[in-house]
């Protein structure tokens, strides 16, 4: 099966501090995924390796059926080649209504130029409205995002995500802060974009997890440490030490 | 579109309504029309205050909407006017010299032509000679171009380097300052071809209209100032309020954000840095033939600081803050500074209002940057929208 | 060398070997020349005086080169004093006093030239005058205005002379004068060789001086001592004027000459039967006067192509002023062996300048980085807090009348003021606008103007004095090329103890802790029992109280006004910038390299400071794009957020 994403041997250190240890990773399309790890473990560098954000001192990062590296592209050409990325703290628009929100974010060409002739059209009327009922928030289009409660900017934001139509999709501890439901209704948008993308969790909390039912992917200090399913890497001993270990006694 | 562009954005029409109802008002009572009762050098003084309000319409859209505190934009407005103004003087200057000249018994040759007005404009700085700079001087409608393409190309090349290397906040506030800083030290220079620190003069008399009396000129550019800030209102009305301006304000609040969307954040900041720049030379290239002269001391740092402090009084992030701004503290600052506003006698100590406003001014800014974030233009938004 | 000094004193002692006479004697025998001298005749006199030996000469020369030689109706000379109608007499060789009446007694008066001999004459005795500052009265006009005849006397005085100062400065000078004059070709070339190291402005003129060329033209290069011959295709017409000025071609007519000649020639409203309305270019013209000079009427027209034949059969060449080619090359190589001295030295020099500017900006800008880096805080009033030290400065100097007290108690109360007035800021405005760092920089503009505007208000426009104490005027001279003034070294030493306090204060003091501790972490270390505010109002303080006393060091080179701070403010930032923020090292390297460049560029392009300036800002804006955070910058996560 070919892959959608491959990193490999990748490393990176910040000042001799190696965040990212030698780490290799593969993602299917159409795959739902979850990385644990405990703190410090090199996610959140994962994900800034594979969006452009921090470049990797070595290793490769091969992306797609052509087999195009994404080193020494630049964030939005990623994003244009279709990984959407949600950060850990919501970050929307708040000054902006809620359609405005998904408006930017609709997969359209991206150039200044033709964003400043822009016109509005059914279709992207339509597809607007499509996502925002995806994500429960249809009633809320003309609201400004900084009314919204938390989980709702939550949910607009993997909206907007939804709204890039990415291949792949890296989402950053969605379920931080939200009510029990909340996260019911999380899970459910996660598993539904999974259906037709790749969908890569990264989350603390093993409940959630364990409610994603999916294959995990263990890292520590900066390489996988254990990948399966859920119940595979919990029975790992050495899963067990470094991490659930330390973090539930 | 533009119906409904208009129609979601009734502010403009309101603005558009009463800058045209204050240019009627004050050409029929100005002394082109014969009424008189403001005077010709006030007709000036608002028309350059419309000039303002359209450099300060480009920072408040570079500044309040895209985020980029530029320290620099009033370089481009100097160019402006430097551009417009080596038309102006070489025109005027070749209108005094041919006839002298043609009086003489034996026709002039060019080069003795150009030797004249050479002699005439560079003389004060000990040249005769026309620097490569004034190739075009002769032809208005290349100087023009060079009002709208010197601004436009020296934001790009400067833009592109300062966002390529992802220069951002109070850096790239500092770069840009140094920017102007650097344009205006070049400019005090004796050689640098636009007559050093003497600048360039007797820019309100226009070539060809030497019969026109001042108080129809000034009319006439009071007229175009008005017009020029009404397309530009609704030219960067229209930049900002369609998805142009939602990426604009996204890149002004969450930069990395919206480069994870997929959008290059740096061409849009580089559009809105030179599409600004162009639109503040055009500013300077109607302000300075009112103005008369024009010299380095204009761009200094300082004034593109000041610019600034017109935008946050007026309220930075709407439009009309802008204008609003720039009108009243220049309008108000030249009250004080002119002697119009009356010394207060303390007893022990005369507040002379023409040594104190600058402290005043000063205190002023830091008060509305602590209490009135939002500026004027706050106060609108009480009186616009009931409170909910 | 040595073998000079022998041979000028075995002259010099066969000269002293001459019979005794007595000065009246050879007076006597010179009496015309003596009672009215000239430039000519004087030398005979004084050479006959000068062999004799006798130690009356000098004090008889310096008597007649003031005026006190009278001549009695018999011919007698005297010293004389005249007082009312009476002289006092006295007997030049003797030093018999008498009196007389004046009547027919003449007043011997040498014109200026004659007066000049005489002194070239009188320096020999001077140079061997027991008192020492007569000796180096006598060198000074020697170098400065060095004559062939001053050699051997200067030779001969040399060995005598008990102080070894003036002995080196007699040799050196002893050095240049053969180098000019000496008679062997020899010993002038070994003189030149020996200047090779002296990179003196004394030195390098002699060698000039030897090397002084003229230029010249002819049709063939002449069989002289040839300095280079030259190109004048570059600038012909400077070279066709050195044409025309050797008579060897015609003036150019210049195209307002032709102008002339064209409207004295008007007739019928022609010229040579051409329109004048056509006559509106310059070839029409050309051709107008070409046809006036065919019918001899004006003179011939000197064109482009006349000129350049002219030149190219001409050789255009500088000749040596020396006749001896083997002297001028060994100046040249001396010289170039010099220049080559001289262009290390001046690059020390350079250094020295750099480093000063450097301490300069680092001063200015350390205060600001400290803002800067800990809380993130841009101060545009930081410029108006060093005007406020440097004001603070003046008024202390009104009070205090000594310099040296006055700056002692300046330096700390500017601290104090600065200080309290950066505190009061914080407290007042920047405490409000944390995490706003854009309008932190626009509400401390605003203050920055009050504050100028009340300094103009106060003290005036004009701008006011901050003298340094007089311990500090002048200047550590190394050589002629190598200077650098006290009040400079004073402001790299004070740059360097305020490198090494700042470097303490934050490395080993609790405040310093304390400030690292929320410059990294203000949340851990709010939660750890350190008050932010605290802290932030210190570091506040402390900036603004550098800046104070930055203000009175800058206060005692620059100009006291209160637009003082702004000059400062741009370069400052700047420093800041290119160094890296948070960190005090950044700003060390980042004052170096802006202070270094600025003085390399105003080395590279002298006539213009303005000129530097802007190129400088130029390639600080280039730099920046290279590297964005800085010289010194933070790597890792804790930069990126």
């Amino acid at each position: 099966m070919s892959m959608l994403l491959e990193v490999s041997g990748v490393t990176v250190s910040f000042d001799g501090f190696r965040a990212i240890n030698n780490l290799s990773i593969n993602f299917a399309e159409a795959e739902l995924r979850a990385i644990i790890g405990p703190n410090g473990a090199g996610k959140t560098t994962f994900m800034d390796i594979v969006t452009g954000k921090t470049k990797p001192d070595e290793g490769s990062v091969i992306w797609g059926e052509k087999n195009m590296s994404l080193l020494g592209m630049s964030e939005s050409q990623i994003a244009m080649e279709g990984i959407g990325r949600k950060f850990q703290k919501p970050t929307v628009f708040e000054a902006q209504t809620v359609r405005q929100n998904l408006a930017m974010a609709l997969k359209n060409p991206r150039g200044p130029f033709t964003v400043l002739m822009h016109k509005k059209t059914k279709s992207n009327a339509e597809r607007i409205e499509t996502i925002a009922a995806e994500i429960g928030l249809l009633d809320s289009l003309t609201r400004t995002a900084g009314e919204l409660s938390h989980g709702q900017k939550q949910w607009l934001e993997i909206g907007m995500l939804l709204a890039q139509d990415p291949r792949l999709l890296l989402v950053d501890e969605p379920a931080a802060g939200m009510t029990v439901e909340e996260r019911e209704k999380t899970t459910d948008i996660l598993k539904r974009a999974a259906e037709t993308r790749a969908v890569v969790v990264v989350e603390h909390d093993m409940e959630f997890v364990r409610r994603l039912d999916c294959k995990v992917t263990v890292l520590h200090e900066g390489s996988v440490l254990a990948e399966g399913s859920l119940d595979h890497v919990t029975s790992d001993q050495t899963v067990i030490d470094v991490y659930l270990g330390r973090g539930h006694v | 579109m533009r119906k409904t562009f208009l129609a979601q954005n009734p502010s403009v029409l309101w603005f558009m309504a009463a800058l045209a109802l204050f240019t009627i008002m004050v050409t029929l009572m100005s002394e082109a029309t014969g009424v008189g009762l403001i005077s010709t050098s006030f007709v000036k003084t608002l028309g350059k205050t419309l000039c303002l309000c359209l450099i300060a319409l480009a920072m408040d859209v570079v500044w309040g909407y895209c985020g980029i505190l530029s320290l620099g934009h009033f370089a481009f407005f100097g160019i402006g006017g430097y551009a417009i103004g080596m038309w102006l003087m070489y025109a005027r200057t070749e209108a005094i010299i041919l006839p002298n000249l043609a009086a003489q018994t034996i026709p002039p040759t060019p080069q003795e032509v150009s030797d004249a007005i050479g002699n005439q404009i560079f003389g004060v700085v000990g040249s005769s000679e026309f620097p490569l700079l004034w190739a075009f001087a002769d032809n208005l409608y290349i100087q023009l171009l060079m009002v709208v393409l010197v601004p436009g190309l020296l934001a790009l090349v400067f833009g592109w380097l300062a966002f390529r290397s992802r220069v951002t906040g109070v850096y790239l506030s500092i770069l840009t300052q140094a920017m102007t800083l650097a344009l205006s030290l070049y400019l005090f220079q004796n050689d640098s071809g636009l007559r050093g620190n003497n600048g360039l003069s007797g820019l309100q008399n226009i070539p060809g209209f030497e019969a026109t009396p001042q108080a129809t000129i000034s009319i006439l550019f009071f007229i175009a100032s008005a017009m020029a800030l009404a397309l530009g209102y609704l030219f960067f009305a229209w930049v900002i309020s369609g998805k142009m301006g939602s990426v604009v304000q996204g890149i002004r609040d969450n930069e990395a954000r919206v480069r994870f969307l997929g959008y290059h954040v740096e061409s849009y900041k580089l559009f809105i840095f030179t599409v600004t720049a162009i639109v503040s030379g055009i500013a300077g290239a109607l302000y300075y033939p009112q103005a008369g002269i024009i010299n380095p001391g204009e761009i200094a740092p300082i004034a593109s600081i000041y610019l600034a402090v017109w935008v946050a009084i007026g309220g930075r992030g709407r439009l009309y803050g802008a204008v609003i701004g720039a009108a009243f503290v220049s309008l108000v600052s030249s009250w004080f500074t002119g002697g119009g506003a009356p010394d207060i006698n303390l007893g022990f100590y005369t507040i002379q209002w023409t040594d104190w406003w600058l402290v005043l001014l000063g205190f002023s800014f830091v008060a509305v940057t602590l209490f009135f974030p939002k500026g004027i233009g706050g106060l609108f938004d009480y009186l616009v929208r009931k409170p909910s | 060398m040595r073998r000079i000094f022998l041979a000028v004193a075995i002259l010099l002692g066969t000269a002293l070997a001459a019979p005794a006479q007595t000065v009246q004697e050879i007076l006597q025998t010179h009496a015309d020349e003596v009672a009215k001298p000239s430039r000519k005749s004087v030398g005979v006199v004084l050479e006959d005086l000068i062999a004799s030996g006798l130690p009356q000469v000098p004090v008889f020369l310096e008597a007649w080169s003031a005026k006190n030689i009278w001549q009695s109706p018999e011919g007698t000379f005297f010293f004389a004093n005249k007082s009312g109608d009476t002289l006092a007499l006295s007997d030049i060789d003797t030093g018999a006093e008498s009196s007389a009446p004046d009547d027919g007694f003449k007043q011997l008066k040498p014109n200026g030239g004659v007066r000049r001999v005489i002194g070239t004459a009188l320096v020999q005795f001077q140079l061997s005058d027991p008192d020492p500052a007569r000796r180096a009265d006598a060198l000074t006009s020697i170098s400065r205005k060095p004559e062939a005849s001053q050699l051997t006397p200067l030779l001969a005085s040399i060995e005598g002379d008990p102080d070894p100062d003036l002995k080196a400065r007699k040799i050196q000078l002893a050095n240049f004068l053969s180098a000019r004059f000496a008679e062997a070709p020899d010993d002038r070339i070994a003189a030149i060789e020996s200047l090779s190291k002296d990179t003196s402005v004394e030195a390098r003129s002699v060698l000039n001086q030897i090397l002084t060329v003229k230029s010249g033209v002819a049709k063939e290069l002449p069989d002289v001592n040839i300095a280079r011959t030259i190109d004048p295709t570059e600038t012909p017409n400077v070279f066709y004027a050195q044409l025309v000025e050797a008579e060897l071609a015609p003036p150019v007519t210049p195209p307002a000459a032709i102008r002339a000649a064209l409207e004295q020639n008007i007739a019928d409203g022609r010229v040579a039967d051409i329109p004048v309305a056509q006559l509106s270019t310059q070839d029409e013209r050309n051709r107008a006067y070409a046809r006036l000079a065919k019918d001899g009427q004006v003179p011939q027209l000197v064109t482009q192509v006349y000129r350049d034949a002219a030149l190219s059969e001409h050789v255009f060449y500088e000749v040596y002023d020396e006749t001896d080619a083997d002297i001028t090359a060994a100046a040249e190589t001396a010289l170039a062996s010099v220049e080559t001295r001289v262009g290390y030295a001046q690059t020390v020099d350079l250094a020295l300048d750099g480093l000063s500017l450097a301490s300069i900006y680092f001063l200015a800008a350390i205060g600001l980085a400290i803002t800067f880096g800990v809380m993130g805080v841009i101060n545009m009033a930081h410029g108006e807090f060093i005007m406020m030290g440097a004001y603070t400065g003046y008024v202390v100097q009104l009070f205090i009348p000594d310099y040296t007290i006055s700056i002692l108690v300046a330096l700390p109360l500017a601290f104090a003021i600065t200080f309290g007035a950066g505190v009061t800021m914080e407290r007042l405005v920047i405490r409000h606008l944390y995490h706003r760092p854009l309008e932190t920089l626009l509400a401390t503009f605003g203050i920055s103007i009050a504050l100028q505007q009340l300094a103009k208000n106060i003290f005036g426009t004009q701008a006011r004095p901050l003298t340094s104490p007089e311990w500090l005027d002048g200047a550590l001279v190394f050589s002629d090329v190598i200077q650098i003034s006290y009040i400079r070294i004073a402001i790299f030493v004070l740059a360097l103890l305020f490198l090494a306090l700042i470097l303490f204060v934050l490395k080993r003091t609790r405040l310093g802790l304390e400030v690292r501790a929320v410059t990294q972490n203000p949340g851990m270390a709010a939660s750890m029992g350190i008050n932010p505010d605290r802290i932030n109002m210190m570091t506040f303080g402390l900036g603004s109280g550098i800046a104070g006393i930055a203000g009175v060091a800058i206060g005692l080179y620059a100009k006291v006004t209160s637009e003082m701070g702004s000059d400062y403010i741009v370069q400052s930032f700047m420093t800041v910038v290119v160094g890296g923020v948070g960190n005090v090292w950044g700003t060390l390297a980042g004052a170096s390299m802006i202070g270094f460049l600025q003085k390399g560029i105003e080395w590279l392009n002298p006539s213009n400071t303005l000129a530097a300036q802007t190129y400088m800002i130029l390639f600080i804006i280039l730099f920046i794009q290279f590297r964005p955070k800085g010289i010194v910058a933070l790597k890792g996560r804790a930069a990126a957020d």
